[in-house]
């Protein structure tokens, strides 16, 4: 499970690298997001756009990571395709991340 | 380290000989290649040095006898060869000796010599205890692995056995259902149950992940759900004071779930589950975070009921919706879980909703079961006989 981040100011921006998290890789997404709230940052955009397939554990990772950055932090979802966005959608995690086209719009929103 | 030495010269050899002792080595000895021959046989040698030209049998020849035979330990074979020249050492290698030693041999020749060939065996050695060690390991894990087998499928079989029979009837709606597990066991399950005299509930939910926990969690959920519980059912409200009982609204049951269920390691589920009234036909679903089941109309039409909804288990206290709507005779209902849609072939792509309502729009006119085998086939088919990574379950009900 490889990321690409960055910081622009104090907002940290993590691309997820692999195409799928699916059950084989969901602990250790869900160990690096964990990773990233323990380092200190309160405001996380995920950046999804390599990303073309995510399962039950995939998604129990998330947002496993979302209660753990609490509720005076931000983690936000960018950049969904597809197939991914109609599996949030279907469960309803559109109204539970807040979810944006693209990391620009997302560092926006939350700067 | 016992090493035979071999050769006709007695001079050489009692030379030879006190050079070794002198190196720490334990020395037998022979006089020609036959005797040598008889001494591997009878002992455990894996060190010769041996002369080249020796009536009766010579070196070359005893070295090609050595690897003949194929003793259970590697032989280590120094020839001495009195001319060194390239042929002898080609004919001598092809013979199967690991070394030479040109005469007159040098006693620091020797010694070295030696101790390459007792590094060799060292290693060898090293090589044979580790596989004595692995055979043993690997036998352990093929009978540990056959243990856990009979389990899963001891288990597999105590999971079909909470899922309704084939053909199961209730007040005139029919239903059949197919469990296809990943593994063994599922993490999938699903039931259909007259609960009442007017009633009929079912539903179809699948544990995120798969495999062993996920199992654990859908066969309690399918205790939890079973309709002849009567304390504490979360599928029925309870009048104490007329001791009497009715059928909660899908909505609420998912709500009771999702109330005791809450997930302490991630483990959530997503659930269809439905309510049929039988004398007034209405039919009630809460969908949570599943895919929409497809309703088949007698006239042909096809219906996709709800968008979705939040899973069971994430967060206390969550309301789920009720989507309403008719189920006549002749309709069918087909409930499902993602392991249909998500099932990818070759290139990648998934199976996906499309695909699916396409075949039910072509085989609906099938009875039950052969559209759910047939759907089972087309799914193996588009997965081109590979392991399936997750559950799939289909539930399909018919009004009569």
């Amino acid at each position: 499970m490889r990321f690409d981040d960055y910081k622009s100011g104090a907002i940290l921006v993590a691309k997820v690298l692999d195409g799928r998290i699916a059950a084989d890789v969901a602990p250790r997404f869900k160990e690096a997001l964990i990773e990233y709230v323990a380092q200190g940052n309160r405001a996380i955009v995920l950046d999804l756009s390599d990303v073309t397939f995510i399962d039950s554990s995939g998604l129990g990772a998330l947002i496993a990571s979302l209660k753990v950055i609490g509720p005076d932090g931000e983690l936000v979802l960018s950049g969904a395709q597809e197939t991914v966005m109609s599996m949030f959608k279907l469960t309803r995690m559109n109204k539970v991340f807040r979810m944006f086209s693209d990391v620009d719009s997302a560092i926006t929103a939350l700067s | 380290m016992k090493i035979l030495l071999v050769d006709d010269d007695p001079v050489a050899r009692s030379i030879h000989s006190a050079l070794l002792r002198l190196h720490g080595h334990e020395v037998v000895e022979a006089a020609d290649g036959e005797a040598a021959w008889q001494m591997m046989q009878a002992g455990q040698i894996s060190f010769v040095v041996s002369d080249w030209m020796m009536p009766n049998l010579a070196g070359v020849d005893l070295c090609r006898r050595i690897r003949a035979a194929a003793f259970e330990h590697y032989v280590y074979v120094i020839l001495c060869t009195a001319k060194g020249e390239k042929s002898d050492l080609i004919e001598g290698m092809d013979a199967g000796a690991d070394d030479f030693l040109v005469k007159p041999i040098g006693a620091e020749e020797l010694r070295v010599k030696v101790r390459a060939g007792e590094r060799v065996l060292s290693l060898e050695h090293g090589l044979a205890d580790k596989n004595r060690e692995l055979a043993g390991i690997n036998s352990r894990l093929q009978s540990a692995y056959a243990l856990i087998q009979e389990d899963l499928k001891a288990a597999a079989w105590m999971q079909e056995r909470l899922l309704p029979p084939a053909a199961l009837a209730s007040h005139g709606v029919r239903c059949e259902g197919r469990l296809q597990p990943s593994g063994y066991i599922a993490g999938d399950i699903f039931n259909f149950f007259p609960l009442d005299e007017e009633h009929i509930g079912f539903y179809l939910l699948d544990v995120a992940g798969h495999g062993v926990p996920a199992a654990m969690l859908s066969v309690t959920l399918s205790m939890v759900l079973a309709p002849d519980q009567m304390e504490g059912s979360p599928l029925r409200r309870y009048d104490y004071v007329a001791d009497t009982s009715e059928a909660m609204p899908p909505g609420d049951v998912i709500r009771e779930l999702n109330r005791r269920f809450q997930a302490k390691d991630d483990r959530y589920f997503t659930m269809v589950y439905g309510l049929i009234d039988t004398r007034s036909q209405r039919l009630r679903i809460a969908q949570a975070g599943h895919p929409s089941p497809v309703l088949l109309r007698r006239d042909g039409q096809r219906e996709i009921l709800g968008t979705g909804g939040m899973p069971v288990g994430l967060w206390p206290e969550m309301e789920f919706d009720c989507i309403e709507t008719f189920f006549y005779q002749g309709d069918r209902l087909l409930l499902y879980s993602d392991g249909v849609t998500e099932c990818m072939n070759d290139a990648g792509e998934g199976f996906g909703e499309a695909r699916l309502l396409q075949y039910l729009d072509r085989e609906r006119g099938q009875p039950m079961d052969k559209m759910l085998t047939g759907l089972l086939a087309e799914i193996g088919e588009w997965h081109e006989g590979k392991e399936f990574n997750d559950d799939i379950s289909l539930l399909t009900i018919e009004m009569a």
